[in-house]
């Protein structure tokens, strides 16, 4: 659907992309990931034609693109201010798109009933100013008028980061719906790895303007590729020497071991590393605990659900154990 | 094929486009405020002496042995006095209304706020009408204060009386917004921790009113040195009125009359210049701003003590008498014939139109006992020809003017922000922002002495001959506006989000429609406040049109200043103060509408104009709904 081969990326002298290969499937959701200055957005708009590479190529349906003007893509873009324009009304700013194209009027209309009967806008909204509408609304507004014109693929650039934190959670689930009734191929910037993991089929996680790995949530968290993937994306311990003796790994390298995978007070398993520890500290979080356990010559870090089960005091003495084939090494 | 063709054709015409506008940008720049001013600057080193030798330094050594320090004194010595009074009353006015919780301050603002539309000559002789030795008000005081001198309205005492209450609109608008952009949360922390609300005056809502209160002294301090219209009218030997004097004099009455007006305004362009270059640099320092990002709003402070209470109180009602009086008793004068206004005493049976519309007969009895009948000498506003000449005038020149500045501005700017951080944007903003250092009066005396010749770039014809001078007022009137143009639509254009550029080229719209159909209709209500603003001030300017003085560019402003003179010599011009008042009024009634307008039309978005659109709809409908209702 859309190809990235070895696209490379300069500002005067800064080389902001280096070699980039992305492949996106027809009607896969897929997010670029990666702190703030990686080249996430970087990469988007020189696929929306934004920006031009100084060398690699992009191709859309197996078409080269790399040189064809912004507006002759047909890539729908939901921008990270949503971009509505203040001085027309929701139809208007729904509308403009078919304008340019010089669609015939009625064509027109009956596609702005459609595709705002499906983003949930009702013909009183349509009549309403942009700055009427709440947040939720417009990105309603926004993601309609990136779909009228029937774009190939919808490229949205951190378009939740602008709502709280509730209202984040609620379009995020509009979202993905939304994206799966509508079948299109999307490409979704973010910063931030729970909506990367909850939305994604699959994630490219950017650094420094490199691809540090592509997978599914599921390889991304589990099977991180690189060290800093692992740190990137959910809490992770670092293992101390103790740990990593007591599990026999080799000494050269950085082993680390998700939060989730440290095992408190249960019966040893063959292969498995056990230790006692001392609980020092808890944070109590609702859904889950998480503790602080002095154990080997470190602090490790351990999430315990919080079904009143496994609940320990701090000063308690506890077991933890740790599976070799749960340890990731770089 | 055909693409590239069009591709190429559509290069060659931008490039045609960018050469024209750079070389029109460069002739305007450069015949219009370079050389002018040059030519003042030099005009003082060309001096000649009895005998006709060149003596380039004459005119500095007249400077010294002469009376003209004496002019510089007395401007300097005019706003340092503005500065202190007008602070005291701008700082008390704000505070009044903004900060104390002081009874009625909705209607003392309404009050405090009237010079917005209420200035300029029309004030000037609105207070020389009530206060010079019989106006009316001169006579309530002499009532009270039997020992008052009579002649108190004369000379420096008025001309710093009238700029005091005249001069603080600024203060009413910049310092009330920085007033407001106070956050409580400081005021409540400071008397949290013990301060006393005089101390959390002084101590934590001073410090962050100060840059403000700077640019204010600044902008206070140039407006005094540059005063024209109030010395002119109350007699005050400032700077100004002797430029004016001086160009309209010749060599053979005194010794060099031109040389000595261009050094004056050399030498207030110095001021200027050194005055506002200070102000940037310390603006560039950075501004005390809030760092808070939740703002609590202002609460206004009570005054505790009982008695200061009541002194604040007095205060603010007697500061607003002074600003009220003088519009209430011109509105009133308006509406009365020339007898009552020539007694200078209301006559509440003598009401009438006559100063604003249609004309009226006068007879009169001659020394010699014969009777006189002078036909429609008695007129209004707009019946009066000369009035409507200047209105119409007037109204034309500023209107043009205002359009220029604002064509020029918005096609300066797009093209400074599509070449953002380059040198050439910079270049062209420095231009445009030239007029700003240059006093008004400068501008104005290097048009009207360099295009009194015939210069070769504006057809080789003499620009200040007859009707030609309109056109001198109209790039006069445009030149000086730009430099305020240029800010405000820089603002605007600042206000664009870069993605809804992006967003409208993703949509398909070439970069000429994004910039007609997305661009322009946001910056478009600042362009057209930005044109109002600059009309408004245009249509009532008097500076810059006396500084021609030219019978063929006789502004409204002239013309109101004309109607104090010879009031009734013989039977003519029966009733000038009566139509001066009503030409307030219809001032009045122009600067109101056209901030209404710019303030609280224009500044409304589309969803608060769609949301006033549904009301009336709705109000209508209940209207005719009711109407259908009684008729069945």
């Amino acid at each position: 659907m859309i190809q990235l081969t070895d696209i490379v990326v300069k500002f005067d002298d800064f080389e902001a992309l280096h070699n980039i290969n992305v492949h996106v499937k027809e009607g896969e959701f897929f997010t670029f990931l990666g702190p703030s200055g990686c080249g996430k957005t970087t990469t988007l708009r020189t696929i929306t034609g934004f920006i031009e590479p100084v060398s690699g190529t992009v191709k859309m349906q197996g078409q080269d693109i790399t040189h064809v003007p912004i507006e002759k893509r047909n890539i729908g873009i939901v921008f990270q201010s949503y971009a509505l324009f203040p001085t027309m009304t929701v139809h208007d700013n729904i509308a403009f798109g078919l304008k340019i194209k010089k669609l015939p009027k009625p064509e027109i209309e009956q596609k702005i009933q459609t595709i705002a009967r499906k983003v949930d806008l009702s013909d009183e909204q349509l009549a309403k100013a942009v700055s009427q509408l709440s947040g939720g609304q417009q990105q309603r507004v926004a993601i309609a008028r990136a779909l009228v014109t029937e774009p190939a693929i919808i490229c949205m650039d951190e378009p939740l980061s602008n709502l709280d934190a509730k209202l984040r959670v609620q379009l995020r689930n509009e979202l993905k719906k939304m994206q799966r009734e509508f079948g299109i191929t999307t490409i979704y910037v973010t910063h931030d790895q729970e909506e990367a993991l909850t939305l994604s089929d699959r994630i490219a996680v950017f650094n420094k303007g490199y691809i540090e790995q592509i997978g599914t949530p599921n390889e991304v968290y589990n099977h991180s590729k690189t060290e800093f993937v692992a740190n990137f994306i959910g809490d992770i311990n670092p293992l101390g020497a103790g740990v990593v003796k007591g599990l026999g790994l080799p000494e050269g390298k950085h082993h680390f071991i998700r939060l989730e995978r440290v095992r408190v007070n249960r019966p040893k398993d063959a292969g498995e590393f056990q230790t006692p520890g001392v609980i020092e500290n808890r944070e109590y979080y609702g859904l889950y605990i998480k503790y602080y356990i002095n154990a080997a010559g470190q602090t490790i870090k351990v999430i315990e659900k919080n079904d009143g089960i496994n609940i320990y005091e701090p000063g308690e003495t506890v077991t933890i154990g740790v599976h070799p084939q749960d340890v990731m090494s770089y | 094929m055909q693409q590239t063709l069009k591709r190429k054709s559509g290069f060659d015409l931008s490039l045609v486009w960018k050469v024209f506008g750079g070389a029109l940008f460069v002739y305007l720049f450069l015949g219009f405020m370079v050389l002018p001013c040059l030519n003042t600057l030099t005009s003082i080193f060309t001096t000649k002496d009895a005998a006709g030798n060149a003596d380039p330094l004459a005119v500095i050594r007249f400077f010294f042995a002469g009376n003209m320090p004496s002019f510089v004194i007395n401007s300097l010595k005019l706003a340092v006095c503005l500065v202190i009074t007008v602070n005291v009353v701008g700082i008390s006015i704000v505070l009044l209304t903004e900060y104390f919780d002081i009874k009625g301050a909705k209607i003392l603002r309404l009050g405090y706020m009237t010079t917005l539309i209420y200035s300029g000559v029309a004030l000037v002789t609105g207070y020389q009408f009530l206060y010079d030795n019989n106006g009316m008000l001169t006579q309530w005081l002499v009532n009270l204060f039997p020992q008052m001198n009579r002649q108190w309205f004369s000379g420096f005492s008025a001309v710093l009386f009238t700029m005091t209450f005249a001069c603080t609109s600024n203060h009413a608008l910049f310092l009330r917004n920085a007033i407001r952009g106070i956050d409580y949360n400081t005021v409540e922390a400071a008397r949290n921790m013990g301060a006393k609300p005089f101390k959390v005056l002084l101590k934590v809502v001073m410090p962050t009113l100060l840059p403000t209160l700077f640019s204010l002294t600044v902008m206070t301090f140039i407006t005094g040195l540059c005063a024209m219209s109030a010395p002119t009218l109350l007699g005050y030997n400032s700077i100004n009125p002797e430029i004016v004097r001086l160009a309209g004099s010749s060599v053979a009455d005194e010794a060099f009359p031109q040389a000595r007006a261009a050094l004056l305004s050399i030498i207030l362009a110095l001021f200027t210049i050194v005055l506002l270059t200070t102000l940037n640099h310390y603006e560039r320092k950075g501004h005390y701003l809030s760092v808070s990002k939740t703002k609590a709003k202002l609460v206004k402070q009570k005054i505790q003590n009982p008695v200061w209470n009541v002194v604040a109180h007095a205060y603010a009602y007697v500061l607003f008498l002074i600003y009220m009086t003088p519009v209430v008793m011109i509105v009133l004068f308006a509406f009365q014939n020339w007898p009552a206004i020539r007694a200078k005493s209301l006559n509440l049976s003598s009401w009438t139109l006559v100063n604003f519309f249609g004309t009226q007969d006068y007879s009169f009895t001659t020394s010699r006992g014969k009777q006189k009948l002078r036909e429609g000498v008695i007129s209004g506003v707009f019946s009066n020809a000369d009035t409507v000449g200047g209105i119409r005038l007037s109204f034309v020149l500023s209107a043009l003017a205002a359009a220029l500045a604002c064509v020029i501005v918005v096609v300066a700017v797009n093209y400074i922000f599509k070449h953002r951080n380059k040198k050439r944007a910079a270049i062209v903003e420095a231009c445009l922002l030239f007029p700003w250092l240059l006093p008004t009066i400068l501008i104005c005396y290097s048009f009207r002495i360099f295009f009194n010749n015939e210069v070769w770039y504006v057809l080789g014809k003499n620009m200040y001959y007859r009707e030609n001078v309109r056109f001198l007022i109209v790039m006069a009137y445009t030149v000086v506006k730009l430099p305020f143009a240029l800010r405000m639509v820089k603002a605007a254009f600042y206000a664009i989000d870069d993605e809804l550029e992006d967003a409208a080229r993703n949509l398909g719209a070439s970069s000429l429609v994004t910039f007609l159909r997305v661009k322009l209709p946001i910056v478009l209500p600042s362009v057209l406040a930005v044109f109002a603003l600059n009309f408004n001030a245009l249509f009532t300017e008097y500076d810059m049109s006396a500084t021609f003085h030219s019978s063929y560019g006789k502004s409204y402003a002239m013309v109101i200043q004309s109607m104090t003179a010879e009031e009734g010599r013989d039977g003519y011009n029966m009733n000038g103060s009566g139509r001066r008042c009503a030409s307030t009024v219809f001032i009045m009634l122009v600067s109101g509408l056209i901030l209404y307008l710019v303030y609280g039309v224009g500044a409304r978005d589309l969803g608060e104009r769609l949301e006033r659109r549904k009301k009336r709809r709705e109000f209508l409908a209940r209207l005719t709904g009711k109407k259908t209702a009684q008729g069945g």
